[in-house]
């Protein structure tokens, strides 16, 4: 399989009132329809990981960081960052990803039919079928004309879930997608993922601070290290293979 | 353009949506404009035409002279061609210029002054029709209603001289064509054309018209001067130039000059008065609406991370903030038209009776209305634009996370 994200001493900083938080990828290479589980606890830098990975945050140094959705569309997505490329960020974002997020993130505004479709109408992608028979597998079809307001906490994750995949993107981020629910809708839902991402051959990309969820899960995982450098100032984490 | 027009779509549905914040929105704005609505409604109507009343008043403009002269037609020409002049013609020797009316509804005779009038006399402005030739007249109010006459009825006027040792009367039968109103002219005065006052001291001084066959002296080849005028300046601010003029020419006149200050200082301060409040309404209106609509921004800001987040582009998703501050902006400014317009007709109805002419209080013409809408818009506009370039410098992953 061909790898799809390519990420070399990628670094990001945050420095607030002098404390500072560091997080640093040496090298770490994700192949196409892998599932990886990015692991570690609360603050350690898994969703500035995969917001770095979704492209909506910019990392501050990178030897490589590279995209590759398709064998023939490589990017290069340091240097569209370094070059402002906003357009060209969000249209890639807009084709070949799909972000869950911990809670929310549906539009309040619009039904969940609506939410799930937005990314299709995006691409002009026609009205099909598959919407539809992602919402019957993800156990939403019933809710379809609500408002996200009127769902609880597990469907509007299960809503989440399809919008995120109703324009067929290559890439599938989670961040703590179940962190909100209770254990037993967790898995479920999970279960479900995991067989859809299977079916649609996306590769899957999700943090989570429970271990014994994903080593159930059989997902490969990046494990996170941290240290304490410059006179106990900064907090670095490493994310290693 | 297709991600433009779901942008119009989605910020519609969210904006009515979260009807009740739209509500507060449109509800704030429209109560601060509509108040500024209505205080200009008020400085357009009642306050500018009692200013303008006030300037235009004739009393104001007249330039009288004082003594007696000698004016030639020719000087009258001169300032008949001027543009800072309104209207002059020329007066007679006040005896000279007098009349006998007599109507058959009074009992008694009442000599009156009599005044030459003209096209464009101040005085008569507001009247349709002026006295042409020997036998029509306009009275004044107080001669009429000593006289007990209507327009359109005929008296009897009559002239008396001593003329070689005899007296003699001559009488004229006058239509009365109108009546000057009394916040005109509060004086006993009958208005006729030049040639009439003319005739009348022709026949006083012992001369023939022959045109109403008086008789008398022949003295065709006598040349015509007149020892006074009556004079209105186009503005109140001619006035006191036409008068440094005239007294430099040796003229001796007369003019409200203290009072004009005291209409134009009047005038200058109720302006700066209105300038104050109206600059200050329409910072405060801008500083109002542009903070709620920045803050409207700022709340936002995860769902307009969102909209990044699928794939919307950053210059597009400025438009979602805007478009929604454009709804407040139109709909606010209906709101407050209607309530104005509410307060309009109420403050005309309750105000009217109380009101001698014919006038209206508060007033705004259709293109007041649209110069309100333009600010709103472009105070609107211009907030959301700041407040959405700035959401939309962000990284789509800063708003994506509550805290």
């Amino acid at each position: 399989m061909s790898v799809i994200y390519s990420l070399k001493n990628v670094v990001k900083s945050r420095v607030v009132d002098g404390a500072g938080f560091s997080l640093v990828v040496p090298s770490v290479e994700i192949k196409a329809q892998e599932n990886v589980a990015l692991v570690g606890h609360s603050g350690c830098g898994k969703s500035t990981l995969l917001d770095m990975m979704a492209l909506a945050l910019h990392p501050d140094s990178a030897d490589e960081f590279s995209l590759t959705p398709d064998p023939e569309e490589i990017y290069d997505v340091d240097t569209l960052w370094k070059k402002k490329k906003q357009n060209v960020l969000a249209k890639i974002r807009k084709q070949h990803i799909g972000y869950v997020l911990q809670q929310g993130g549906l539009l309040p505004y619009l039904t969940v039919r609506e939410n799930i479709e937005l990314p299709r109408k995006l691409m002009n992608m026609p009205d099909d079928d598959s919407t539809r028979s992602i919402a019957r597998v993800m156990g939403i079809h019933r809710q379809l004309d609500k408002l996200p307001g009127l769902l609880s906490a597990g469907e509007r994750q299960r809503v989440a879930f399809t919008r995120a995949l109703s324009h067929r993107p290559s890439i599938l981020l989670a961040d703590e997608p179940t962190a909100s629910l209770d254990p037993i809708t967790a898995r479920k839902i999970m279960a479900v993922v995991m067989e859809l991402v299977k079916g649609l051959k996306i590769t899957m990309i999700t943090a989570s601070h429970d271990w014994a969820h994903v080593y159930k899960m059989d997902l490969r995982s990046l494990h996170q290290e941290a240290e304490v450098i410059d006179n106990g100032n900064v907090y670095q984490s490493t994310f290693r293979d | 353009m297709n991600q433009f027009k779901k942008i119009i779509s989605l910020s519609f549905r969210d904006y009515s949506h979260e009807w009740r914040m739209s509500g507060c929105f449109v509800l704030a704005l429209a109560s601060v404009l509509a108040p500024m609505m209505i205080l200009f409604g008020l400085k357009f109507g009642i306050v500018s035409s009692m200013i303008t009343g006030l300037i235009e008043n004739p009393g104001n403009r007249e330039i009288r002279s004082v003594g007696s002269g000698s004016y030639e037609q020719a000087w009258f020409d001169k300032y008949a061609g001027r543009k800072e002049v309104a209207f002059i013609i020329p007066k007679t020797r006040s005896l000279a210029a007098t009349i006998q009316l007599k109507s058959k509804n009074a009992g008694r005779i009442y000599s009156t002054e009599l005044f030459a009038t003209a096209e464009k006399d101040p005085l008569l402005e507001a009247l349709k029709v002026k006295p042409e030739g020997f036998y029509q007249v306009i009275l004044s109010d107080s001669i009429a209603n000593k006289l007990n006459v209507q327009k359109g009825e005929r008296i009897d006027g009559s002239l008396v001289r001593q003329f070689r040792g005899k007296r003699e009367r001559v009488h004229i039968d006058l239509q009365v064509l109108d009546v000057a109103p009394a916040n005109v002219i509060s004086r006993s005065v009958a208005f006729v054309s030049l040639e009439l006052l003319l005739a009348t001291e022709s026949f006083k001084d012992g001369r023939a018209v022959t045109e109403l066959n008086w008789s008398g002296n022949i003295n065709d080849k006598e040349v015509r001067d007149y020892p006074s005028f009556r004079m209105y300046a186009r503005s109140i601010r001619n006035v006191e130039n036409l008068v440094n003029e005239l007294e430099q020419d040796g003229i001796n006149v007369k003019a409200n000059i203290a009072e004009i200050k005291t209409v134009q200082s009047i005038d200058q301060n109720l302006s700066i008065i209105f300038w104050i409040i109206a600059c200050v309404g329409a910072v405060g209106f801008s500083f109002s609406l542009g903070a709620s609509l920045w803050a409207n921004v700022d709340r936002k800001r995860k769902e307009l991370s969102i909209l990044r987040l699928v794939g919307f582009q950053g210059g597009k998703i400025i438009l979602f903030p805007v478009l929604q501050s454009m709804y407040t902006g139109l709909l606010g400014w209906l709101l407050a038209v209607l309530i104005y317009l509410i307060a309009e007709q109420t403050i005309n109805q309750l105000l009217a009776p109380n009101l001698e002419i014919e006038q209206v209080i508060c007033y705004l013409l259709p293109q007041h209305f649209f110069w309100a809408l333009g600010l709103t818009m472009f105070v609107a506009a211009t907030a959301a634009i700041l407040g959405g370039i700035r959401a939309s410098r962000i990284e789509p992953s800063d708003g994506l996370r509550d805290i």
